[in-house]
């Protein structure tokens, strides 16, 4: 028996690496191995007033931190029976749109594009293609911007709070995220030809699985029609190999992400994006796990047309700036959001003090972890004996990258 | 001549590495004056060499993360221990119990198959030439570092409360006119009050305020305001985990 180690995965977020195992000349077995430190985040919040908690949890991920902030917020509110205005619900989304904007636009010019065009990273590519990796920067940026504005910071910002928001954006501040989604448009368009070219790498999941608004709701929903909570139908397990734990829906392995998302919920798209998804509707819907990517591209474009929707829409109504009053109570709330590698839940249970009693966290990657093996297990198969080892390689990270891997949210996740 | 510069993450969030490509156009600046050996988010290039600067990341949690941090010290004539994980541990390093209680509540057994080990910030285990805190630390700061660094000028180190930048922003204050909890007293400025420009109260991220900080004082005020003890322990603490006494 020999193994073949990828030490550590490259242009993803957070260490992790795989073991490729060859058994008389096949291959054998695949593990992949997050070898980023535990993190704890479950008994960190243990016993936090519930008004610090959504602020500790962005700090599980920057890249996504926002959905963690959403997500935190939408379940604490559930055990409170809190019920938000509109506008707040629409200043949720557009931060969402502004998160999915900056981690899309960060993974697929950043992460992937050096893959397509033969280069070890961005900055080298941009030698070449200083205008590809320009482009992204512009849509990553104005991504950016929406975070700063509704979460705070551009990174672990303080702003979105239980019942509503710190601050409230301002009119100019509205206006130029409309004008600016107008703008972007055309670059995001031209991406969805560029990611569309990428071959077919990996599995094709059993199961996809998503929640059930297009960026929040509260319930998921799967590929064979069912709409349930986390814990009806996905168990998880822990490994001896991996600080990072795996999940089966009804016994399966699942995928979520952002191609579950457009092919669960193509209706909900806006129009252009919906015209996208048609015109690639038949090569997504191969299934192959490297067309994350390209569903990635579709939603980038998505995610700026809603962006001028929103905005357009709180423009003409005018912001009232309104927090609705929490009274602290005893109560069970479960938060579901699409952070943009895919499903993530964040369930607590509060007691009559507003102090934190119990908190589970399930993030996409671990979600993600064993599509991931499986994946890695074919695209090795496949290739094993075909290709030299240095392409070998490169095409096992190429699929491992398609998942758009967040490995540091994936290491602390609490035993169901 | 080009520096050599490497970008090392141990256990975090991935913020801190992140934050070094939010600087867009500036980063393209740097790299006038730096070459990127070793980034392992942004780059599959790496290149084992003798390193000018070193920015390591992060909270040293596991066996390996220690493996690097000596690695980047032992291969670097100059190292910057960036963000509050690196400076003072951050959130993970605040989660109290020993290391085997934690795995076995998580994971459902006591087994340390990765070897895991009980956070600590970076600057418990190797000498740092510069320690810029911030969850995450402001981005320009550490433009402006690794811009003088390059011109062969030692940084200056920031010394004053957040509510030095808050006042210069003509910010309302939110723990005296509000009743707020806000840690700006108490914790070093550098962030350019950027919570209380929200509206809410510093948190405390950049760690607390070396020298003159009077946490006693931040204490008494808390309490005046109806804040619990143990709240109020635990928010001193979130940060900077042993390092306020009062």
């Amino acid at each position: 028996m020999v193994s073949i180690e990828i030490d550590a995965f490259t242009r993803v977020e957070g260490n992790g690496g795989a073991e490729v195992i060859i058994e008389n000349g096949e291959v054998k077995d695949v593990k992949v191995k997050i070898f980023e430190g535990p993190r704890f985040f479950e008994l960190l919040t243990l016993g936090r007033y519930y008004w610090d908690v959504p602020d500790l949890e962005a700090r599980i991920c920057a890249i996504c931190y926002l959905s963690h902030s959403v997500a935190s917020v939408l379940g604490i509110e559930r055990a409170f029976g809190v019920k938000v205005s509109k506008e707040i619900e629409l200043l949720r989304e557009l931060g969402l749109l502004g998160e999915l904007l900056e981690s899309n636009a960060l993974h697929l010019y950043l992460l992937v594009a050096p893959d397509l065009f033969g280069y070890s990273d961005a900055i080298r590519m941009a030698t070449k293609h200083g205008e590809i990796v320009k482009e992204g920067l512009a849509i990553k940026a104005f991504g950016n911007y929406i975070r700063e504005i509704i979460g705070g910071r551009e990174i672990h910002g303080i702003n979105v709070k239980p019942g509503g928001f710190g601050r409230y954006p301002t009119v100019e501040e509205l206006e130029r995220m409309e004008r600016q989604s107008e703008a972007l448009l055309r670059l995001a368009r031209r991406g969805v030809g560029i990611f569309a070219g990428q071959e077919a790498l990996g599995a094709k999941p059993v199961h996809y699985i998503a929640v059930n608004g297009y960026l929040y709701g509260d319930k998921l929903i799967a590929s064979d029609k069912d709409t349930f909570d986390y814990f009806e139908h996905i168990e998880e397990k822990a490994l001896s190999y991996s600080f990072a734990k795996q999940s089966r829906y009804k016994g399966e392995i699942f995928m979520v992400g952002a191609l579950p998302r457009v092919l669960l919920k193509s209706e909900m798209l806006t129009p252009m994006a919906k015209h996208l998804y048609e015109e690639y509707k038949e090569k997504l819907a191969q299934g192959y796990v490297s067309l994350n990517n390209l569903a990635q591209a579709i939603e980038l474009v998505y995610a700026l047309e809603r962006t001028k929707e929103i905005t357009r829409e709180l423009l003409d109504k005018g912001i009232d700036g309104e927090n609705v009053p929490i009274e602290p109570q005893e109560g069970e709330g479960i938060g579901y959001v699409e952070a943009p590698r895919g499903v993530l839940i964040h369930h607590y249970k509060i007691d009559e003090k507003g102090n934190i009693a119990y908190s589970n966290i399930i993030t996409p990657t671990a979600f993600n972890h064993a599509i991931m093996e499986l994946s890695l297990y074919e695209e090795a198969k496949r290739r094993y004996g075909t290709s030299d080892e240095s392409t070998f390689l490169q095409k096992l990270e190429e699929t491992v990258r398609a998942f758009d891997p967040c490995i540091s949210c994936s290491v602390h996740v609490v035993r169901l | 001549m080009m520096l050599k510069l490497g970008v090392f993450e141990l256990t975090d969030c991935g913020g801190c590495a992140l934050n070094i490509l939010f600087l867009y156009e500036k980063l393209f600046d740097l790299l006038e004056f730096y070459e990127i050996k070793e980034f392992h988010m942004a780059s599959s290039f790496k290149e084992h060499d003798t390193l000018d600067v070193a920015l390591v990341t992060g909270t040293v949690s596991t066996q390996r993360d220690l493996n690097l941090l000596h690695y980047a010290r032992n291969h670097s004539k100059y190292l910057i221990a960036l963000g509050t994980c690196a400076t003072h541990g951050d959130v993970q390093a605040s989660v109290e119990g020993k290391i085997r209680e934690k795995l076995e509540k998580v994971y459902g057994t006591k087994a340390n198959p990765m070897r895991a080990l009980d956070s600590t910030p970076i600057v418990q285990h190797v000498a740092v030439d510069y320690a810029l805190p911030g969850c995450p630390y402001d981005k320009d700061e550490i433009y402006q570092i690794l811009m003088n660094l390059a011109k062969g000028v030692e940084p200056p180190t920031k010394d004053y409360p957040v509510c030095i930048e808050c006042k210069l922003n003509e910010y309302e204050c939110v723990l005296i006119k509000r009743g707020t909890p806000c840690l700006g007293p108490i914790t070093l400025g550098g962030c350019n009050a950027v919570c209380i420009k929200s509206k809410v109260g510093c948190i405390g991220c950049r760690g607390p305020l070396p020298k003159e900080a009077n946490p006693a004082g931040e204490f008494e005020i808390l309490k005046e305001l109806g804040y619990g003890e143990e709240y109020i322990r635990r928010k001193f603490k979130t940060f900077a985990r042993g390092e306020l006494r009062w």
